[in-house]
């Protein structure tokens, strides 16, 4: 048992060692240093003060990020619940569904959804903004002129939305694939004896498909909410938060203000904050799929 | 391990990734303490680095040729070069986390005037006065270039090529609205009027640019806000150093805001675009921008393509005011060299300072990247005489109102950016900007460092 015991310290020490060091570490001091009001340049850089929950208390009187939240949450609703994970599973079926038929389709938005994942975050927003640019865009200037209608001002007038499905565009393809996965573990004889018993398709997925696929549905949930919630280089690539804040999600909040004003005391207090909802969304997805598993 | 060094160590491994040390290590040498009156320069020895940005390519050439001149004249140095090309905005947070992290800085870098207080008050450079003060050409300085160099009674940093702005214009566009070719708009409004004649009568054309929001970053500030702020008489900031919260003139300029926006004058890919300056600025050399207010540097990259048609095109005036008074433009020390205050080899970066400070250099580089010269005799080399727009922007900070170097402007600039992005996105009216501008001062820099008006 001590044998057992020490081989599987040995094993996760170094993993521990790593983690405690670039996430445990870093966490605390943003704690710490949320207790503070370090900053980058001037008087306080030299001498920072603690100051209690200050910085708590301006944060939730900012009326900036009661709207930074809400654009978050709905960022997150918009392109992770709704866009990557909805329709990663639409794709993951009709790519099951095409690859039992053997149509070659599948293998082909396969590769098409792929390739949008593998662009970093960076370049995926630089392509939406050489479609979405009023002057030069090609949505403007190769769709919309070819049609005989104007050029429309994408991202001054639908900045949410257009963050919006850059992102669901690149992140898809994750929830595609765990969803692909998942589906070949469901035993094929399942779905004979529903046939069998005349469900029709939608029964069949209903029934026994989505039970299935439910645990490892709150594992993809949980991964994709936690890190669309952390996202800001699609979001600073395409608007860079704006206009006005109308796309300041909270990473990029917690980045302006450590990185622009310099302000890393109450930077580290954004950042703190959004730990503790992330911690949220774990406690609840991971209870939902416990539950239901 | 220190308190202090655990406490960065710790911020290091938050920031992997964004925080990278600016430069490696300066080697040990024979430092002078803080303040000690520099030795004369000759046999000087160990190694110092010169960390830079520069995305246009113009400095390389000069920093090279100072750093070798340092060493040809002091064998027993060396100058290490830290180029990096990036623009400012992104070289400026890693060279804090750098400065703050305890750990390797670089001896001299360069970057904007107006950070002088917040680098100073943190700590972070060295003052130079022991240096000036025994360096003859300081008397090629200005007065008032040395006191936009001085904070709290000393001097900080060695400009080279002051700021200044224009209202640029294109003469081609403007004269198929309807306008004259010299057109020369007595006041503010006449600015609107022709960015409304261009709107409805060459649609092709952007009619006009004014910087708003983050992303327009010290763009907002100063080719906006605070000119703007002038212009309808009043001030950002009081003579006893109170940043102006909410005053009759802050509404005005965020209503000149609101028609701006409202209008459709200008566009608002500003708010979202990254740099939206760099489409602004290609824009109104290619004569698909009508006016922009903008840095008189930014001319030498549309002279440079096209020196004739630039010449023919490009109209620049100094900023209107609301009543039709006197013009003015708002200047700047511009970029600056600086000395860490943790360098171990002063006296060695001093002397790359006073060498790349020199009469010709300092013409030659504001003739490739245009600027009015912080050397009086540098105004004086022939070639820089010739040059006309050389001329009349170094005329031009004669008009030149200055922003004081405060030590909260980095958060003062955010709380600018935010109400010009709120009025130009139509998220707020100007008086409720204003109120909040007022409030986010406050909470920014403290309520008694703030005054309503």
């Amino acid at each position: 048992m001590v044998a057992r015991n020490s081989t599987y310290l040995v094993g996760v020490t170094p993993a521990a060692l790593l983690l405690a060091l670039f996430f445990v570490g870093p966490a605390l001091w943003a704690l710490y240093s949320s207790l503070t009001n370090l900053a980058l340049v001037g008087i306080d850089a030299a001498n920072p003060r603690f100051v209690g929950l200050d910085n708590y208390a301006r944060l939730f009187a900012d009326p900036d990020f009661w709207t930074v939240i809400r654009n978050s949450v709905v960022f997150v609703v918009g392109s992770a619940v709704i866009g990557q994970f909805v329709l990663g599973l639409a794709l993951a079926l009709l790519i099951d569904h095409a690859e039992h038929r053997g149509w070659w389709l599948g293998a082909l938005a396969y590769g098409a959804v792929l390739l949008a994942w593998v662009n970093p975050a960076l370049i995926a927003g630089f392509l939406w903004v050489a479609m979405y640019d009023f002057f030069f865009g090609s949505l403007n200037h190769v769709f919309l002129s070819s049609l005989g209608f104007g050029p429309v001002d994408w991202i001054g007038s639908f900045p949410m939305p257009a963050v919006i499905l850059a992102n669901i565009w690149r992140g898809t393809a994750f929830t595609m694939i765990i969803f692909l996965g998942a589906l070949k573990t469901i035993p094929p004889d399942i779905y004979e004896a529903a046939r069998i018993d005349g469900a029709n398709a939608w029964r069949r997925f209903w029934d026994h498909t989505l039970p299935s696929l439910r645990p490892i549905a709150a594992l993809a949930l949980l991964s994709i909410t936690m890190s669309t919630f952390g996202t800001f280089i699609v979001i600073q690539a395409l608007t860079n938060g704006g206009p006005g804040i109308a796309t300041e999600v909270i990473a990029l909040y917690a980045f302006h203000t450590a990185f622009k004003s310099f302000s890393i005391g109450y930077g580290s207090a954004i950042a703190v904050v959004m730990l503790a909802l992330n911690f949220a969304f774990a406690v609840v997805y991971l209870n939902w799929s416990r539950a239901r598993a | 391990m220190s308190k202090y060094s655990r406490r960065t160590f710790l911020r290091a491994a938050a920031a992997t990734g964004i925080a990278v040390a600016c430069a490696p290590a300066a080697q040990p040498s024979a430092a002078p303490p803080t303040g000690a009156a520099p030795s004369q320069a000759k046999g000087l020895t160990g190694t110092i680095t010169v960390s830079y940005p520069d995305e246009l390519g113009v400095k390389p050439k000069y920093v090279d040729q100072a750093a070798q001149a340092v060493q040809t004249a002091n064998s027993g140095a060396t100058v290490k070069v830290d180029l990096q090309k990036v623009s400012d905005d992104l070289y400026y947070p890693k060279l804090l986390l750098a400065l703050q992290s305890g750990g390797d800085v670089p001896d001299v870098f360069h970057f904007g005037g107006d950070s002088i207080g917040e680098l100073a008050d943190a700590g972070y450079i060295e003052p130079l006065d022991t240096y000036v003060n025994a360096w003859a050409d300081w008397k090629f300085y200005p007065d008032s270039i040395k006191k936009g160099a001085t904070y709290k009674g000393k001097v900080w940093a060695i400009p080279y090529g002051m700021d200044t702005r224009w209202l640029y214009f294109r003469r081609d566009d403007l004269q198929k609205a309807g306008l004259a070719a010299d057109w020369s708009p007595s006041k503010l409004d006449d600015v609107l009027a022709a960015a409304s004649a261009v709107k409805s009568k060459v649609s092709s054309v952007v009619p006009y640019a004014l910087y708003a929001g983050a992303a327009a970053s010290d763009g907002a500030r100063d080719h906006a806000f605070v000119p703007l702020v002038w212009a309808y008489g009043g001030d950002v900031i009081t003579s006893d150093g109170k940043w102006v919260g909410n005053s009759p003139a802050i509404r005005k300029a965020l209503a000149y805001y609101q028609k701006v926006y409202g209008q459709g004058l200008s566009p608002k890919e500003i708010l979202t675009s990254t740099k939206p300056w760099t489409a602004m600025r290609a824009k109104l050399g290619d004569g698909s921008l009508a006016l922009l207010f903008e840095g008189g540097w930014v001319y030498g990259g549309w002279a440079s393509k096209d020196k004739a048609g630039t010449e023919k095109n490009v109209g620049y005036l100094l900023h209107p005011t609301e009543t039709g008074g006197p013009s003015f433009t708002i200047g700047g020390l511009g970029t600056c060299w600086y000395i860490t205050a943790r360098s171990k080899n002063k006296e060695l970066a001093w002397e790359f300072i006073k060498t790349w400070n020199n009469k010709d250099t300092v013409a030659k580089i504001n003739i490739e990247d245009p600027h009015p010269v912080a050397r009086s005799d540098s105004a004086e080399v022939p070639e820089f005489k010739a040059q006309q727009y050389l001329v009349d922007s170094t005329k031009s900070l004669e008009k030149a109102k200055f922003v004081p170097p405060d030590p909260n402007l980095s958060k003062i600039t955010t709380a600018i950016q935010k109400a010009t992005g709120r009025v130009a996105n139509g998220d707020s009216s100007p008086d409720d900007a204003a109120k909040q501008y007022s409030a986010d001062l406050k909470q920014a820099i403290g309520a008694d460092k703030v005054v309503e008006q």
